[in-house]
């Protein structure tokens, strides 16, 4: 607390105490917030001309800012905003994680010369799809620099949904994360109807989610009167048997969490949403929204719900096996490549799932770590998709992909390590994550619980494989894409992934050490 | 009975309450028709006309049987029309009107057949707040009443007004946050009796003018009638209502402009509490007297709403919000920084609340300045583009392209082409537009 | 008895007063059947045929309705404000601020996009 706040407010008959916030602790939220703000400010005043390297100033500047105070951070394990932020290992962990898929996201955002027309998304997403207007606003080269504020905000809220320790905050940061990619995933410059279409449906039934978590907070707090988690925890724990109004509670909070997971049966929105909205964004939203979700969903479990996980526990193993089967089993029948991706992090969700289910110090580990390597592959993985491409854009459909080793070596087997990886093949960090979520899993007696996830994986590593062997073992076709050779900022993103996957194959030891080091949440 | 939740109120016996409810009552029925009266006299005599004079002594009963006229008319229900809302909407607008009366002080604490009681039928902590609640649900009355009316122009009527309306409340909303910061309650007696030494008018005076200027945009009052802009839609929303229900609209109306009135003095000019050189008199501001010095205030309200009626033609619909909008919204905003910070430096005793009130007051018309260079830049520049825009129709203007001749407009100009050229399509109309468009902003919002 | 009770009776009272209107209306007026009276009013021409419930409005009012809401909720932060300024004193001021100057940003920000503008 400053001094200057602190000698007024006392003197009146009302008692006010103010709230004491650690500034420093909650810093990498402020400057990524307050860069939004600026950012919006420069869409007002700089001129559509300089408005682009302007915004990436802002962007990169204030990422990397946050990501060094974070790493300044490391060991901070404390509770500031009058419990409502908790910032501790995992946070931190967490934190760095999303930094860095962010930075990454913004680079492949920022690619403009793959595209003959300028960067992926529609010069101005508010034009009627295929209007002259359109075609005006693409003749003058005209850039929606909107994106930039939307990622930094949507970036804040997920900081925020990792690190709060109430409800209402993690309602509130649930938003913030939301809405900025519910706009974003409409704003793709080829296919726009798929695009604007994609982001209704997910706008819709994020909202209808977000309702589900707000009256399951809504319950939980008639049962405990706080929508504190260690409140409700306490509460909990001291009254025993009122199980009603806390398991309807606990089950909406679960919808609503679930939801932004996508785990089987909250699904439904993936693969629109997947295929519609432009890759770049496709893979930054794939990528954060998981770690953010999952972050807040093993917040909740191990600080609010442990002592109910007997309630919980049951409900989250068959959504677990659900969520590994149907992703595995309805990915196979996938044409479009988005789609299948889509459909595989269904999957994969079901696998981390299987570590949040392990309910111990380990299961959170190894759901960390299954997190932070599932990010890196999968930005690569879109990174890839956004430079294969025919006349009409991306190809997406798989039928073009045949014979793409043969055209484009480097590529395709940088895309065969990513699917590897995805397949958790030993070797690719992939492995190591699943390694650990099924060793967490053994280890707290789910056993069958594993088979199933073997068996899943079993199923999925055949559509991973398939388009690698589609890549090699046929001949290019008249139809097969072509590589676009892009400029430095998709490189480095690609590059990065592609080192950390396999650098979190060969050496996982250091991340792992991090883990440990990081510990399990505050109470 | 569990006794008081606030002060006096909510101790009144029930027949106290039905009492005051029907003086209120029958009070804004009398207040209506004699302002009805009042407004086309005065409206008159501005116009060098007599207005009405025959009906009862100086005419004033001529509101009364218009009423009773309209009463014997014939109901026109459009066939397209949407029964049930249709119905409904004037109902809600006239029962939302008489509700906001009911948090308004008429004066201090008296005795009604040994009850001591308040000349206010009820008030609690957020009563201002109730008063703006209130206004809101009347909105729906004409927003209904023009929707279900299945026609054109109350369709566009109640659009407008509604917009109109929404864009006036933020407003109004805002002018209160000044005075509620100075009364520290957003109870009505509460902020009457925080009035005692000097009226809210005085030290709050942009609020007030804020205030003023919003309320009548919020009745739907000249200057601000777009609603009901005669030229363009007719009567505005309630075009396709007559007869009584046309009635219970109108009175609406009228209740609105005393209820705004009755919140400015409320507000700001000190409710029932007497002015200057009568307040020296000790028995002033108590007793039945306060009522009186709060009916004369309200009607000063009134006779500027007339004179505003009489003397200023209608402002034009994108002016007007424009007004609205970048003009009022803003100087609120800053106006409640600036009043919130020199509050906080007069509690902290550091500055004299005068010099930060003149500071700011200085501060806003620097605002208002910078604001008004940026806006003439960019209706330059918009005049600039329909310059353009005109002269290119001048330039590739064909007096046959309806497919009978017609005159040029001014701004463009005829020359001739032979009919061969025209047939065979030879005008060609450049669009020099689009050069003077990309200036660095967007063309589309 | 409540505070809030007088309300109820005033809009009892109200409510009778404008619903017997209403239905009043029907019984005190003459009834003379003429086909074009009953169409809608369009100062004589043809009524333009109206789709069910009004059809579509323009975006130009849900715009209008959004930025209200926006500042609507500015307003009812800043009442409970207001009301207790002088006990949050120069934290309220400041986080207040904080909040005045976001919204505003965004006020910049539709004001230069021309989200202001009517025509």
């Amino acid at each position: 607390m400053s001094p200057l706040l602190a000698s007024v407010g006392a003197e009146t008959e009302t008692a006010f105490t103010m709230p004491s916030i650690n500034y420093y602790a909650i810093a990498p939220i402020l400057i990524l917030f307050g860069a939004a703000v600026v950012s919006v400010l420069v869409e007002a005043f700089v001129p559509q001309r300089g408005r682009r390297p302007v915004q990436l100033v802002i962007v990169v500047g204030s990422i990397v800012a946050a990501l060094a105070v974070t790493i300044d951070l490391r060991g901070t394990r404390l509770v500031t905003g009058e419990g409502a932020i908790a910032v501790d290992g995992p946070t931190l962990l967490m934190w760095g994680a999303l930094l860095v898929i962010g930075l990454l996201g913004a680079l492949l955002m920022a690619e403009r010369s793959i595209d003959p027309l300028g960067d992926a998304f529609a010069p101005r997403a508010s034009a009627l799809p295929g209007s002259e207007d359109e075609q005006e606003f693409t003749r003058r080269g005209f850039l929606q620099t909107e994106v930039w504020p939307f990622l930094l905000f949507a970036l804040t809220g997920m900081l925020v949904f990792v690190a709060s320790n109430d409800l209402l905050v993690m309602f509130v940061a649930l938003e913030v994360m939301s809405l900025p990619l519910y706009l974003l995933a409409g704003m793709a410059r080829r296919r726009r109807l798929l695009s604007q279409e994609a982001a209704l449906k997910y706008f819709l039934l994020g909202a209808f989610s977000s309702a589900f978590f707000l009256y399951g907070a809504a319950m939980l707090y008639g049962f405990s009167g706080s929508v504190s988690l260690v409140a409700i925890s306490d509460t909990l724990s001291a009254k025993t048997g009122e199980g009603s109004l806390v398991a309807i509670g606990i089950a909406l909070l679960m919808v609503g969490l679930l939801f932004k997971v996508a785990a089987v049966p909250f699904h439904q929105w993936t693969p629109d949403v997947y295929q519609g909205a432009p890759t770049p964004v496709t893979g930054f939203m794939a990528a954060t929204v998981k770690i953010a979700a999952f972050g807040a969903l093993l917040r909740v479990l191990y600080v609010s719900l442990g002592g109910l996980r007997w309630d919980w526990e049951p409900m989250l193993w068959i959504i677990a096996a659900l969520t590994m089967l149907v992703g595995s089993v309805v990915a196979i029948t996938q044409t479009d490549i988005k789609r299948m991706l889509a459909y595989s992090s269904i999957a994969q969700a079901g696998f981390i799932l299987v570590g949040v289910v392990a309910a111990s110090p380990q299961g959170l580990a190894s759901a960390l770590f299954y997190l932070v390597a599932y990010a890196f592959t999968t930005i690569g993985t879109f990174a890839v998709i956004t430079m294969v491409r025919d006349a009409s854009g991306e190809a997406t459909h798989l039928s073009k992909w045949a014979g793409l080793g043969k055209k484009s070596p480097v590529v395709a087997a940088v895309f065969s390590l990513f699917m590897l990886s995805l397949a958790g093949i030993p070797l690719t960090s992939g492995f190591v994550g699943k390694f650990g979520v099924f060793a967490a899993a053994i280890d707290s007696g789910n056993t069958w619980l594993v088979i199933v996830g073997v068996v899943a994986s079993v199923i999925a590593a055949f559509f991973y494989v398939r388009v690698i062997v589609l890549m090699y073992f046929s001949d290019p076709t008249p139809d097969t894409a072509s590589v676009v050779i892009p400029s430095a900022f998709t490189t480095i993103a690609l590059t990065a992934s592609a080192v950390m996957t396999i650098a979190l194959g060969v050496f996982p030891q250091w991340l792992l050490d991090i883990i440990t080091q990081a510990g399990v949440f505050i109470r | 009975m569990t006794g008081s939740q606030f002060g006096l109120f909510g101790t009144d016996p029930w027949w106290l309450v039905i009492l005051k409810v029907v003086a209120i009552f029958v009070m804004l029925v009398l207040i209506t028709l004699f302002t009805i009266w009042w407004e086309r006299r005065v409206v008159s005599r501005m116009q060098h006309r007599i207005g009405p004079n025959r009906t009862g002594p100086f005419g004033l009963l001529q509101s009364l049987m218009d009423g009773i006229k309209l009463a014997l008319k014939e109901e026109i229900i459009p066939k397209t029309a949407h029964m049930a809302v249709y119905w409904l909407a004037p109902v809600i607008s006239a029962t939302m009107a008489f509700l906001a009366f009911a948090v308004i002080p008429f004066g201090p604490t008296v005795s009604i057949f040994g009850v001591e009681t308040p000349l206010q039928l009820t008030d609690f902590p957020v009563s201002v707040l109730y008063v703006l609640a209130i206004a809101s649900i009347g909105i729906y009355g004409i927003v209904l009443g023009g929707w279900a009316s299945g026609s054109t122009y109350p369709l566009l009527g109640g659009l407008r007004s509604s917009a109109q309306m929404i864009s006036y409340e933020i407003a109004m909303g805002l002018s209160f946050v000044a005075v509620f910061l100075y009364a520290g309650s957003m109870s009505t007696s509460q902020i009457v009796a925080e009035q005692e030494t000097v009226w809210f008018a005085v030290i709050l005076l942009p609020s007030f003018l804020i205030y003023c200027t919003a309320m009548v945009g919020e009745t739907n009052r000249a200057p601000f009638d777009l609603p009901e802009a005669e030229g363009e839609l007719v009567g505005g929303f309630h075009t396709e209502y007559s007869s009584l229900k046309f009635a219970l609209f109108f009175l609406a109306e009228y209740i609105n402009m005393v209820t705004v009135s009755a919140m400015a003095t409320t507000l700001f000019l000190g409710g029932w509490r007497a002015p200057w050189p009568l307040s020296l008199w000790a028995g002033a501001n108590e007793g039945w007297w306060p009522m009186l010095w709060w009916l004369v205030k309200v009607q000063i309200f009134i006779f500027v709403f007339i004179w505003l009626r009489g003397t200023l033609p209608r402002m034009r619909y994108d002016q007007f919000m424009k007004f609205g909008w970048k003009v009022l919204i803003p100087v609120s905003i800053v106006w409640i920084m600036i009043v919130s910070v020199a509050r906080l430096l007069r509690n902290e005793g550091s500055f004299s609340a005068t010099e930060i009130l003149v500071a700011g007051a200085a501060l806003i018309v620097l605002l208002l300045a910078v604001s008004w260079v940026a806006q003439s830049r960019q209706d330059r520049r918009d005049r600039k583009l329909a310059d353009a825009e005109a002269a290119a129709q001048a330039r590739g203007f064909d007096p046959m392209a309806g497919s009978y001749p017609v005159p040029p407009l001014p701004g463009q100009t005829f020359t001739y082409t032979s009919r061969r050229a025209m047939a065979q399509g030879t005008t060609i109309v450049q669009d020099p537009a689009a050069e003077v468009a990309d200036d660095g902003r967007d063309s589309n919002a | 008895m409540n505070v809030y009770t007088p309300i109820l009776v005033l809009g009892l009272l109200a409510f009778g007063f404008a619903a017997f209107s209403v239905a009043a209306a029907t019984v005190t007026g003459p009834k003379r059947y003429n086909r074009a009276k009953y169409d809608a009013y369009e100062c004589g021409i043809e009524p333009t045929p109206q789709p069910i419930g009004g059809g579509r409005f323009p975006v130009k009012y849900y715009l209008t309705a959004m930025l209200f809401i926006v500042f609507d909720i500015e307003i009812v932060f800043l009442y409970p404000w207001a009301v207790a300024f002088d006990q949050l004193a120069l934290f309220g001021l400041i986080e207040m601020f904080l909040f005045i100057i976001t919204v505003l940003v965004v006020y910049a920000y539709v004001w230069r996009r021309r989200g202001l503008e009517w025509d």
